[in-house]
């Protein structure tokens, strides 16, 4: 059976938990890549992408001293960034809808819930390989076109996407409050 | 933003389509299968890291015994427990990756309040309960240990939430 061929793409790992870092990059080789290279935080990833020109990255959200949300906006907007139309998979156990949003805001182009699997990280993937999005500027923002969809849109998608988001979240289970699931966070990215 | 303050479009260069071709050695469902084999594979690594994991969040706790203030102590739980969520489903502990979630909600919902006795009797009960469902390898759901030990622990929440 013939599939996606990852070999000649260039992975950046940026976790500050080495054991983390050391699962993506297990899942990553077992898909075919050659090239990961790991970054503990948003500070080491910028360097490392100075020298190291990654074609996808991977990153976590809560570090030090600079956390993955800082981390895509440098990229994004910094005056010196090496790539700011990188492609970036947050990679986060923050699933709360705010978090999604914040994320969505700053910059990323998927975002993949903790605990991960190989199957949902290459989903991800396949998303960046098979939607390649537009940048946009405006106002603030600086990053993929928010509206993924490739429909003639009439104002209304991205608060359709929200409602059921916000939908899904309050028919969630009392201990799944609080977070969203894989599904409904790729509802309120608009995928 | 364009002139006319617009937003402005731009196409970037698209260099992962430039490099990723489709070969017959290429991603499929075998190659997938194989990867969550690889991840399970890793099991005993997992019990490995959970076990630091779980030795810092002891040493964590018997610091709660002690009559400085909670605050801090608490925080450095939730950055610990945090991780133990997301880790524990990819190894077949999901029961790992729920409480850990509760035990984070529940810190969460504390806020920036001092923790009283009673908050600090639902942190030690959740971590007891990471510690007995790797001490039993309580893998997959845990069966009706599992079940019985979620239920113990939303009972401790709630009563602790009722008493308030």
């Amino acid at each position: 059976m013939s599939g996606y061929n990852l070999e000649r793409l260039n992975f950046l790992v940026v976790d500050d938990n080495k054991h983390m870092r050391a699962l993506v990059k297990t899942i990553l080789h077992a898909l075919g890549s050659k090239n990961v290279h790991e970054a503990a935080d948003g500070a080491d990833a910028f360097k490392e992408l100075r020298h190291f020109p990654a074609d996808i990255i991977i990153c976590d959200w809560n570090m030090s001293p600079l956390d993955g949300l800082d981390f895509v906006r440098l990229v994004r907007t910094g005056k010196d960034s090496p790539n700011p139309f990188v492609p970036i998979v947050m990679l986060t156990g923050h699933t709360e809808m705010h978090r999604v949003i914040e994320a969505r805001d700053a910059g990323v182009h998927e975002f993949l819930a903790k605990p991960i699997s190989a199957k949902g990280l290459y989903s991800r993937l396949r998303s960046i390989i098979e939607k390649p999005r537009p940048f946009v500027r405006a106002g603030m923002y600086f990053g993929p076109d928010r509206r993924r969809r490739q429909i003639d849109w009439k104002g209304t998608e991205r608060r359709k996407a929200m409602i059921e988001a916000k939908r899904a979240a309050a028919e969630a289970p009392p201990e799944e409050a609080g977070g969203l699931s894989q599904a409904e966070v790729e509802a309120l990215l608009g995928g | 933003m364009s002139a006319d303050g617009k937003p402005q479009f731009i196409q970037p260069p698209n260099h992962v389509k430039d490099k990723v071709s489709v070969t017959s050695n290429g991603i499929d469902f075998d190659t997938l299968e194989k990867a969550e084999q690889l991840i399970a594979g890793m099991q005993d690594s997992y019990l490995e890291w959970v076990d630091e994991d779980l030795r810092k969040l002891q040493a964590l706790e018997a610091q709660l015994d002690g009559a400085g203030p909670r605050l801090q102590v608490f925080k450095d739980i939730y950055s610990i427990s945090h991780d133990v969520k997301g880790q524990g489903g990819s190894f077949d502990y999901p029961l790992m990756t729920v409480i850990g979630n509760h035990l984070c909600r529940y810190i969460e919902r504390l806020g920036d309040v001092e923790p009283s006795d009673k908050n600090v009797g639902v942190v030690k009960v959740h971590i007891s309960a990471l510690r007995l469902v790797i001490a039993q390898r309580m893998s997959g759901d845990g069966g009706k240990m599992g079940d019985n030990l979620i239920r113990g622990l939303e009972a401790a929440i709630n009563k602790t939430t009722a008493a308030k």
